[in-house]
């Protein structure tokens, strides 16, 4: 199987490899897995608190080309948008933008579930609030 | 019904093809088929393979692995049995015995043997019978995974992660250990506290991987016991018990793999 130009271009340089600091107010973390390939992901955001925007974004992702690719994206993507504009971002769109293969769609899940995940943690430390009731979000579709 | 029909009116069809293929249903891979139930040449009810009365060797059926093997849908399972039939039907089915038959035959003698092949390999390897058996339960790792984002996304609700945080940190945190490992070599220089560590990681996720299989062969025994209960949301428990095992020795197994690649070079 080869690579898109995206992947390659994504996985020769990744944006926004690294770490924010775990235990800050202002930072949310997630880590997810799949089980599929054995790939782990850690991606974080960094919101500002007034405006709910996303200022910063890293990643660190153990897996293939396409899995880095996707976080990497991920992380581009998330940056300026607001938390609830960033929880909108759709696996397919990932796929789309990379060209992903069928058989590498999981890694694309995989970067989605990473940023719910990093949005989750981020709103837990800041409301108290578990999202897992629907009525809590505003946007959906 | 209708799909009987349908498999009858091709019997040229690879019914490797359709077993390897991710079956949209249980019932894609279950398939008797009424219509291809009796023998082709002369009409006595069919096995799976030859008929009963003539010998001959039938068209395949899309029938599952434990079904070409007249097997229970059973985890323990003998494999020296297995191997002994898999041996026994390999003879029976081997191309010079058809060198002289019609090509359809010929043909299906080498479908037969192919799918053969591939129902030995997967039944006598014992991960990977019970990942088979998962995948005709209908667990379809994957599709599941992609339908509960969506639905997360939909609904706002927090996705189930299917691998325990605690094991994903532990994996997170010894890749990195392995990637400080890789970088020090590069630079030529040598740590050999660090490797000492990963050295003694390593084991402790080898023995997690046997205890792992230990564990699943626990749950085998509970899945024999089981599978003619008729008790559904009891098989369905053990069937997730089992899917969540192998997807943690899934992870342990990528781990320790990686270890070693790091270590040895």
């Amino acid at each position: 199987m080869s690579y898109s130009d995206k992947v390659l271009d994504h996985y020769s340089n990744p944006r926004n490899v690294g770490s924010l600091d775990k235990s800050s107010q202002d930072v949310g973390t997630g880590l997810v897995g799949a089980p599929e390939c054995g790939d782990v992901m850690k991606l974080q955001i960094k919101v500002n608190p007034q405006t709910s925007v996303i200022e910063d974004a890293k990643f660190k992702t153990f897996g293939c080309g396409s899995a880095i690719a996707s976080s990497s994206l991920a992380t581009e993507w998330v940056k300026g948008k607001t938390v609830e504009e960033a929880l909108q971002i759709k696996n397919t769109e990932i796929v789309k933008e990379l060209s992903l293969p069928p058989v590498k769609i999981h890694c694309s899940v995989l970067a989605e579930d990473a940023i719910r995940a990093a949005i989750h943690d981020w709103k837990k430390k800041n409301n108290g609030v578990a999202q897992n009731v629907p009525a809590t979000t505003e946007a959906r579709q | 019904m209708s799909r009987a029909g349908h498999w009858a009116a091709q019997p040229g069809a690879s019914v490797v093809n359709v077993l390897m293929a991710n079956p949209e249903s249980k019932s894609s891979l279950i398939m008797p088929g009424e219509a291809t139930s009796t023998c082709w040449s002369c009409g006595t009810m069919r096995a799976v393979h030859f008929c009963s009365a003539c010998g001959k060797v039938q068209p395949p059926v899309p029938v599952n692995y434990f079904t070409f093997f007249a097997l229970p849908r059973k985890l323990n399972l003998d494999t020296a049995l297995l191997e002994r039939e898999f041996y026994e039907l390999s003879r029976k089915l081997h191309p010079d015995l058809y060198a002289r038959a019609d090509q359809q035959e010929q043909e299906w003698s080498m479908e037969q043997s192919s799918l053969l092949n591939d129902a030995y390999r997967t039944l006598k390897d014992p991960i990977k019978r019970t990942e088979y058996l998962l995948r005709l339960e209908g667990v379809e790792l994957e599709e599941q995974s992609k339908t509960a984002t969506e639905k997360a996304r939909a609904t706002g609700e927090v996705k189930k992660q299917v691998v325990p945080p605690d094991l994903l940190e532990e994996v997170f945190e010894l890749n990195m250990q392995l990637e400080e490992l890789r970088m020090q070599k590069k630079m030529g220089e040598d740590d050999p506290a660090l490797i000492e560590e990963l050295r003694k990681q390593k084991l402790k996720f080898e023995e997690k991987y046997e205890a792992l299989f230990e564990e699943l062969k626990g749950y085998w025994n509970q899945w024999d016991k089981l599978v003619d209960s008729g008790d559904e949301e009891a098989r369905g428990k053990v069937r997730d018990q089992m899917l969540d095992l192998l997807n943690r020795r899934n992870y342990i197994r990528n781990l320790v793999r990686d270890v070693n690649e790091a270590l040895e070079n």
